[in-house]
């Protein structure tokens, strides 16, 4: 809606900002600032069952408002599209769709697994100098860049 | 208003807070995560090394004086030991990651910025989860970081 941001945030600008919430939830709440605990809080919330921690699923409400405040009023709006631009242009939406449910199927169960994702352990658990956190960031890293270096010989350096 | 209502109001304001940082980082767009593993450019290297370069010492200086957190009690850190499911679910993580181009954080991102295949990766993200709570429900959590104070949920 509005031009008020640069087209991406410079990093020693955003990852600071990112740093100081991290610690801010801790210093109010003694909570790390974990992202796939909230889809599993707010699935529960869906499925009415008991014990569900809802301040998680008013997170997980709250990453979207404020995405929506940051890419869509902040920022000139993109309008509604499909995303996923470079893999578009390799793959016709028949082969994507399977792909990013495909991957995404596998992220959500790698999280529960492990615990946690690239916000609970990759940030949070790092900060915390825990040695799981630390063993999980590294194990994610290498086969995702590895991943990506497969797909793209598969592709021909396509992607 | 009571801890519960400050609880809440909380988590809504540091979701948009952290929405707000990843749309800004452009961590929405796959483009951007597959740039970033491709090795294309550091920068989300730098934005997530910063931002735990600002974060550790605070914490470690907060819990070494014993801080008392008005919400949460005394400031506790997690220090778990590595087990096989870290490494395994890391593993399998990494390669969702890569091909789906997104974490559950930034895929709420991408949904609100508009990007609808979005309604694909998230959907999948449920799923996953879901899939493995199914196997562990019962046996406990095996959580760390986030995970680390997670009821098992009853249904």
């Amino acid at each position: 809606m509005y031009d008020l941001l640069p087209d991406r945030l410079p990093w020693f600008i955003g990852g600071p900002i990112l740093g100081l919430l991290i610690v801010g939830l801790f210093v109010l709440a003694n909570q790390p600032l974990g992202a796939s605990g909230a889809y599993v809080q707010t699935a529960g919330l869906f499925r009415r069952s008991e014990g569900v921690v809802k301040w998680r699923v008013w997170y997980f409400v709250g990453l979207f408002v404020g995405g929506l405040l940051v890419t869509r009023v902040f920022r000139e709006d993109a309008g509604v599209r499909s995303g996923y631009d470079a893999l578009r242009e390799v793959f016709p939406l028949g082969v994507t769709v399977p792909l990013v449910l495909g991957g995404a199927i596998l992220l959500g169960y790698g999280a529960a697994l492990a615990g946690g994702c690239t916000s609970g352990h990759g940030m949070c658990g790092t900060a915390q100098r825990s040695p799981a956190s630390l063993a999980v960031t590294a194990t994610f890293m290498a086969t995702a860049i590895l991943t990506t270096f497969i797909l793209r010989i598969a592709t021909g350096g396509a992607l | 208003m009571s801890n519960t209502a400050k609880l809440n109001v909380i988590g809504l304001l540091f979701g948009a807070m952290f929405g707000g940082v990843l749309g800004a980082m452009n961590l929405h767009e796959y483009d951007t995560i597959h740039a970033m593993l491709r090795l294309d450019e550091p920068d989300i290297f730098l934005f997530m090394a910063s931002a735990i370069v600002v974060s550790a010492p605070l914490l470690w200086l907060l819990e070494r004086t014993g801080f008392t957190t008005p919400l949460g009690g005394e400031l506790r850190l997690s220090r778990s030991k590595p087990e096989a499911h870290h490494l395994k679910g890391g593993a399998l993580f990494g390669i969702g990651w890569a091909i789906a181009g997104t974490c559950p954080a930034p895929a709420l991102v991408m949904f609100s910025s508009g990007a609808m295949l979005s309604l694909i990766a998230i959907p999948g993200i449920f799923i996953g989860l879901h899939l493995r709570e199914r196997q562990q429900r019962g046996a406990g959590h095996s959580g760390d970081g986030e995970h680390r104070d997670l009821v098992t949920l009853s249904k």
